[in-house]
């Protein structure tokens, strides 16, 4: 499946998706409320040790930082040349902690466990007449297609590139949008056949 | 036919990832700002799909990425980014996505190519903005003006994605009329 | 903009007899789509166990399979399937009929194989826990166990088209219609699926434009235009059938008459 989970049997991976999601909703409010930067600097120690607790694959994966960094770095100077330097820290620590804490949850829960964890989520729908099972529905779908739309992209990459030359031109994207639509009223019909997406009658 | 839209939501969904995957460009002449193909996906979902259908897409979207799936460009994906101040664009993306389709409905007897490139400029850059730069304000603890300088530099990538996404519609619409949903 | 709303799930009596046969009737059942004639004045019933569809591209080959399961239905003449008007059964038909589409590609809907083969299951109505333990259990009788987590995307393609198989009998249909299942696949994938097929104990309907897929049958119908041109046993009709097309290929080939 693709997703950024780590696979693993760590602590973290042991605790229930759902308490994972509440615990850093919490933090998250909680941390707006705060303004001190030693309380930020506190909290991404702990969350580092978290990541350490993962083992190498855990501290690998604070290379999601660096992509950051360029941002971390302007913001800084912002606040600098504004006059508010120790609060561009104070801000940067907090993103920091957010992201990685956000991060943490979803590099130790497994996709399908996050999805069967929001689901309730989705129940209120069902009580003003909406379905339910069409989000997750859609998840499988999405996660069945997208791989197969990268393939269809890079065979299209090919016979442009073959006839053309070049590879990157916005003309790939017509032919792939018409080739998805195509596809789709295929695979609507395959669900059809199925009995569609509510089940069959009882 | 409810199948069917639920299909065609998925798929616009995997259409984004899809774009996400195609190296981003850099252009010289605007500083190497990196431009992603990502946006061209929502701002295609809306002009293509409709409002709700098109918004409906780019929310499926953003559901998989917040449940783990590396589909935002780079192989980014997971709670992580909702906490990055980019955070107000993502959830630009679905409303601009909607508004870009009532757009392209709501103008339905114009030219397909100056329909197209108002309703990508109007939902896929005013709408976002307008979600995106509060985002980034709030985030990262400066006010609106200096939040909208740091994101104006993506404006100019953006201005051309406008412009293959009313290149893209019109073409599609050339080849397969009825693929335009937006308008059916 | 219906789409989002749930349909209201009908309590109301099935209409379907599993058991009827013929499991089919046409007559006069004939359908336009835009303004193309699509099919016209099918007059047939269908019972045998194995039954064969031929025809060239265009013929209306996918689109009179498809009434088979109620994703078409006929506007002129009228069609009866398991003993029960078309439009009135087509809820009911999935439980009944399987359908396997050419490109599994575009039929298999989740990311790995167990969710694909526990869908089924879900659709009638177990719940997610019990239809995958289910679904695992059907792929071990299958022999396809190793395949359950595999993601659908990195099959080859005959275990892809084995899966949408698979997939569809795990319903337990008393019909598998079949839209040309063999041309994907290369030569020994192509043997392995039909024999497949005809092992099993469901009544099937097959599309091919290999003619060699037909060995076994009990009756060919040969499709032109939208009408049936010939129905009969393989013998006569593959043999006619033959005979057109070596006629019509002696003519000198031009685009406007591919």
């Amino acid at each position: 499946m693709i997703s950024i989970y780590l696979q693993g049997t760590s602590w973290l991976h042991r605790i229930p998706a759902g308490l994972k999601l509440l615990a850093v909703a919490i933090a998250s409010l909680i941390l707006f409320q705060v303004k001190s930067p030693w309380v930020f600097l506190a909290c991404l120690v702990v969350v580092a040790v978290c990541y350490a607790s993962l083992g190498r694959q855990g501290v690998a994966q604070l290379k999601l930082l660096r992509g950051l960094s360029y941002f971390l770095g302007i913001l800084l100077l912002f606040h600098w040349v504004s006059g508010t330097f120790l609060e561009g820290v104070s801000v940067i620590l907090r993103l920091l902690v957010l992201v990685l804490a956000a991060n943490l949850v979803s590099v130790t829960t497994r996709l399908d466990d996050m999805l069967d964890a929001v689901m309730p989520l989705f129940m209120p729908l069902e009580w003003i007449g909406l379905s339910a099972r069409k989000p997750a529905l859609g998840v499988a779908l999405v996660l069945r297609f997208a791989p197969y739309m990268m393939q269809i992209f890079s065979r299209l990459r090919e016979a442009y590139q073959a006839r053309a030359g070049s590879t990157n031109s916005w003309k790939l994207l017509p032919p792939l949008a018409i080739q998805c639509l195509r596809m789709s009223d295929n695979v609507a019909d395959a669900l059809r056949a199925r009995g569609g997406s509510e089940g069959l009658p009882r | 036919m409810a199948d069917r839209s639920l299909v065609h939501i998925a798929f616009y969904a995997a259409l984004i990832a899809a774009l996400g995957l195609v190296p981003p460009v850099a252009i010289p002449f605007l500083g190497g700002v990196p431009i992603t193909a990502q946006t061209l996906g929502v701002m295609l979902a809306g002009v293509m799909l409709g409002p709700v259908r098109g918004g409906l897409a780019v929310l499926l979207f953003l559901f998989l990425v917040a449940l783990g799936a590396p589909f935002l460009s780079g192989g980014r994906g997971g709670l992580g980014v909702f906490a990055t101040p980019s955070v107000g664009f993502l959830i630009g993306w679905p409303v601009g996505a909607f508004v870009a389709g009532w757009i392209m409905r709501a103008t339905s007897r114009m030219n397909i190519l100056a329909s197209a490139a108002v309703s990508a400029a109007f939902g896929g850059i005013v709408v976002v903005y307008l979600f995106g730069i509060p985002g980034v304000a709030y985030m990262a603890g400066l006010p609106l003006l200096e939040a909208t300088y740091l994101s104006a530099i993506y404006i100019p990538g953006d201005l051309v994605k406008v412009a293959i996404t009313a290149l893209i519609t019109q073409t599609v619409a050339r080849g397969l009329p009825g693929a335009i949903l937006s308008r059916s | 903009m219906a789409f989002w709303l749930t349909k209201n799930r009908q309590e109301q009596a099935r209409v379907c007899d599993p058991e009827a046969n013929p499991f089919a009737v046409f007559e006069g059942a004939g359908l336009e789509i835009g303004n193309r004639r699509i099919l016209s004045d099918l007059t047939l019933s269908l019972k045998e166990d194995r039954i064969g569809v031929i025809g060239l591209n265009g013929s209306g080959k996918s689109t009179f399979v498809r009434m088979l399961n109620g994703l078409r239905l006929p506007d002129h003449g009228s069609l009866r399937l398991f003993g029960a008007e078309a439009e009135k059964a087509a809820p009911e038909l999935p439980r009944h009929v399987g359908f396997v589409f050419q490109n599994p590609d575009h039929q298999a809907i989740f990311p790995t194989v167990e969710e694909e083969i526990a869908f089924g299951l879900t659709q009638l109505g177990a719940d997610k826990r019990e239809s995958r333990e289910r679904a695992l259990v059907f792929l071990q009788a299958h022999g396809c166990e190793a395949l359950a987590a595999s993601p659908i995307a990195e099959l080859s393609e005959g275990q892809k088209q084995l899966v949408c198989i698979l997939s569809v009998l795990v319903m337990e249909p008393r019909l598998l219609v079949l839209d040309e299942p063999m041309t994907s696949l290369d030569a020994l994938a192509s043997r392995r699926i039909r024999d497949k097929i005809l092992s099993l104990p469901q009544k099937i309907v097959m599309v091919s434009h290999d003619l060699g897929h037909f060995e076994g049958f009990d009756r060919i119908l040969w499709l032109e235009e939208g009408r049936l041109r010939m129905d009969g046993s393989p013998f006569e009709v593959l043999r006619a059938f033959e005979a057109d097309i070596s006629r019509r290929s002696g003519v000198k080939l031009e685009l406007a008459a591919l």
